[in-house]
């Protein structure tokens, strides 16, 4: 080893704590600021995609890579842990060289690296966080852990490139429910969550007691447009007084049991009838909520994120109150509403500015709390 | 050649930097396992004692399964993060082999367990054999022989071939403390308990055994690598369990038999059975005509020690078959079929692309092969799989008359 190298080997060992900063990009670490554009790799793999993106500036997609395992979960009714690992194994690596190549870009210029460590599978996550780890151990770029969720809703700076804190989010994915006031960048606080099961999942229950298989969102999406909302009347939640909570255990039992006597009558049963009265319930408790909430709160804005967000009536009905109150509606495209890294990348940029850093102990949160969690930071924000 | 190693497949997690014969660091921490925690800043350490110039390494290695899914999970997504990265090839070693080589020399057969759950063990059974290299010094050199290769099977089965070989065998691996009663009662030759220092996994031997492999450059694609699991999921021996049952009560016309009626559409690439004879030979019958091999042929020739032979089973059922046969060091691949239904989805690839893993774990260096010079469809697959026309044998099969393609796959072509 040469001179040189041993000197900077050895400045790196006097500034302890600044491991992830590489020989190769200390004099940019000087230069660090917010009029630098700060471009961020992003990788994602919390449940049956295998993601990576490259996002500049928090907003703007350079390439975001989705590799669906969707196909391969159907033929299981659902997401199988094991199977969904395993294949993030397998994609990893081509999804990350095809977001940088896409991108024009080489891994030395990338800014910082973000990567979901929580909340999803387990399995699943470890396989982006160990990915992640490996491509900042060797670069020395920094790393930054995102919540999946905080990236869901992060979805929406991409799409609206206007769109500033503080404003109202409803989080409804397969295993969240949320609603969100987004106090400033990388601040979230929960006013409501749901108590028992998430609206997403649902969904996917109710999508496999009618028979229409995985993924149940958008079959029962689908299926109600062909059917009558005010068909049946299934109950809507009540929580108690002055609460944003959600729940649709309840409902989801009604349907079960609406189905069950049918059969037991003999009587046929209108799938297309139960799908467009069972989602006119969920969008109707997740649209007053957050209405008021919103009041409440004094928020123009209202946003929505996650994999229920592409649902088509909850879009409609959301876009149609916001009209009538005056408020700003924002929502990711489709494509932004699913799992990917872009929203990965957005999130990470904020958190990034912010002088969140993850180390290399960074490990999978299956149950990661949205908001307060414990983040580590360095240097000024 | 300098090599960092790291193994996470089972309690130990473990890294080293390996020069030729330097071994310039160890690092292994069997306490609890959260590998996921452990293994980076274990290598940040690492590098950061022996002021480890990242570029400066020639590959990685890493145990390649089986092993607990999670580990194998950690430590080959981080090998190939590191492989993308630094642009080095990739090492997999057999998790079970790598473990095995730390009784470099050893006159005795060394048998490695790990705890597979549910009375099974990953296992192999391997040995060292002296090569000497002139008459004129006294240094032996040993090259470890496979006599079976790694495999999930019953602690009876396993104990059953040790007996066989009937030679004095040391145990080692975190299966022994589990099934170490049950094997005093089953061995009946001599055995001896490997010590703590030897009776885990360490990277050291594991980069010691990977500096053969680059050497013989027997190097992988970091991008399209994943373990070797030796085990389908749950979810997928249940799909195929299922099928297997609703196949044979196809006339209770009930609501779980709906469920099963989609079909299962996963492939599952494993060793041949017993019990899959009949139906592997009806394949080749049906592939390969007059060539095809008889059950008795094929039972014979998939016990051996010197041959691989593995099957794609598809909900239940067996749709393809390969084999490799080791020939001193040169792997012959043979009984190559996938049922007609089922071609075009890259079966033969994912088998064939597992069979040279798994020949070069039983001693293979170069692999060859022959097929029909009118079956485009196999010989683009071969060439994909980076099989080389070295020549033709005319005439060589009948009904109908066609020249045979003789492939070669040599060990310094590039996977």
């Amino acid at each position: 080893m040469n001179e040189k190298n041993v000197e900077k080997i050895e400045r790196r060992t006097e500034e302890d704590g600044v491991i992830f900063m590489s020989i190769k990009n200390e004099e940019e670490k000087e230069s660090v600021s917010t009029d630098k554009d700060i471009t961020i790799l992003a990788i994602e793999s919390s449940c049956d995609e295998t993601a990576a993106a490259v996002v500049r500036n928090g907003r703007e997609v350079l390439s975001n890579i989705i590799s669906s395992q969707i196909a391969l979960h159907t033929i299981y009714g659902g997401v199988v842990p094991e199977i969904a690992s395993r294949k993030h194994v397998e994609k990893i690596n081509g999804c990350v060289r095809a977001a940088l190549s896409e991108a024009g870009l080489k891994l030395e210029d990338i800014d910082a690296i973000a990567v979901t460590y929580g909340p999803g599978l387990v399995g699943a996550l470890l396989v982006g966080v160990s990915e992640a780890k490996a491509l900042s151990f060797v670069t020395g770029k920094p790393l930054v852990g995102v919540h999946h969720i905080e990236g869901h809703i992060c979805a929406n700076f991409i799409e609206d490139k206007s769109l500033e804190p503080p404003f109202m989010c409803l989080v409804a994915s397969g295993g969240h429910s949320h609603l969100v006031y987004v106090k400033d960048y990388g601040e979230y606080d929960i006013i409501g969550q749901t108590r028992d099961d998430a609206a997403g999942e649902a969904f996917d229950k109710v999508a496999r007691a009618i028979g229409l298989g995985y993924p149940g969102g958008p079959k029962v999406d689908a299926a109600a447009r062909e059917g009558n909302p005010d068909a049946i009347h299934f109950p809507r939640a009540k929580t108690t007084e002055k609460s944003y909570d959600f729940s649709f255990s309840g409902l989801k039992s009604a349907v079960l049991n609406y189905l069950n006597q049918a059969e037991m009558k003999g009587e046929e049963v209108n799938k297309n009838d139960v799908a467009a009265s069972f989602q006119k319930a969920v969008v109707d408790v997740l649209t007053e909520h957050t209405m008021e909430a919103a009041a409440e709160y004094g928020c123009k804005k209202i946003a929505i994120a996650g994999g229920v967000a592409s649902n088509t009536a909850l879009r409609e009905r959301l876009e149609q109150e916001c009209n009538n109150r005056g408020y700003t509606f924002y929502r990711p495209s489709p494509v932004l509403c699913t799992d990917n890294a872009a929203m990965i990348g957005a999130a990470g940029y904020y958190e990034y500015l912010k002088g969140s850093r993850s180390g290399m102990d960074l490990n999978a949160v299956p149950n990661l709390p949205l908001g307060n969690r414990e983040r580590r930071y360095h240097g000024k924000s | 050649m300098k090599i960092l190693a790291l193994d996470t497949s089972g309690l130990v997690c473990s890294v080293a930097v390996m020069e030729d014969d330097r071994l310039l660091s160890e690092f292994s921490i069997q306490h609890k396992i959260t590998h996921s925690e452990l293994l980076l800043p274990m290598m940040e350490e690492i590098k950061k004692r022996i002021a480890l110039d990242l570029n400066t390494i020639d590959a990685v290695a890493v145990s390649a399964g089986p092993g607990s899914f999670t580990g194998l999970r950690i430590g080959c997504a981080t090998a190939k993060g590191l492989c993308l990265a630094m642009d080095k090839p990739l090492v997999a070693v057999p998790t079970l082999d790598a473990m095995a080589y730390q009784f470099y020399g050893s006159e005795n057969v060394i048998c490695p367990m790990m705890d597979a759950r549910r009375n099974q063990v990953y296992t192999g059974i391997y040995t060292f054999v002296p090569e000497k290299e002139d008459e004129k010094h006294f240094e032996t050199y040993f090259s470890m022989k496979t006599i079976k290769a790694q495999a999930a099977m019953a602690v009876e089965d396993i104990a059953e071939e040790l007996n066989n070989i009937g030679k004095t065998v040391v145990l080692l691996g975190d299966g022994i403390p589990v099934y170490r009663d049950k094997l005093e009662k089953l061995l009946k030759v001599n055995y001896i308990v490997a010590p703590a220092h030897m009776n885990r996994q360490r990277a050291s031997a594991l980069a010691a055994l990977a500096q053969i492999y680059l050497r013989d450059g027997k190097t992988v694609d970091a991008d399209s690598f994943s373990p070797e699991y030796l085990r389908a999921s749950q979810a997928e021996r249940e799909a195929a369990e299922k099928k297997a049952g609703g196949d044979a009560q196809k006339a209770s016309e009930n609501k779980t038999d709906k469920k099963n009626k989609k079909g299962n559409d996963s492939i599952y690439i494993r060793d041949l059975k017993a019990e899959d004879i009949t139906a592997a030979a009806q394949l080749e019958a049906v592939s390969l005509g007059s060539e095809a091999w008889s059950e008795k042929q094929l039972l014979e020739a998939s016990v051996l020690d010197d041959t691989v032979y593995l099957v794609a089973e598809k909900a239940g059922n067996v749709v393809g078959l390969c084999g490799v046969r080791n020939i001193s060091g040169e792997g012959e691949i043979t009984n190559v079929s996938v049922a007609s239904e089922c071609r075009g989805r890259g079966i033969a690839y994912d088998m064939l692309e597992k069979l040279l893993l798994r020949g070069r774990a039983i001693g293979c260096g170069d692999f060859t092969l022959e097929v029909r010079a009118g079956n485009v469809a196999a010989r683009g697959l071969y060439e994909k799989l980076g099989f080389v026309n070295e020549g033709a044998r005319p005439g060589f099969y009948d009904g109908p008359k066609e020249d045979a393609i003789i492939y070669w796959k040599r060990n310094s072509t590039n996977d």
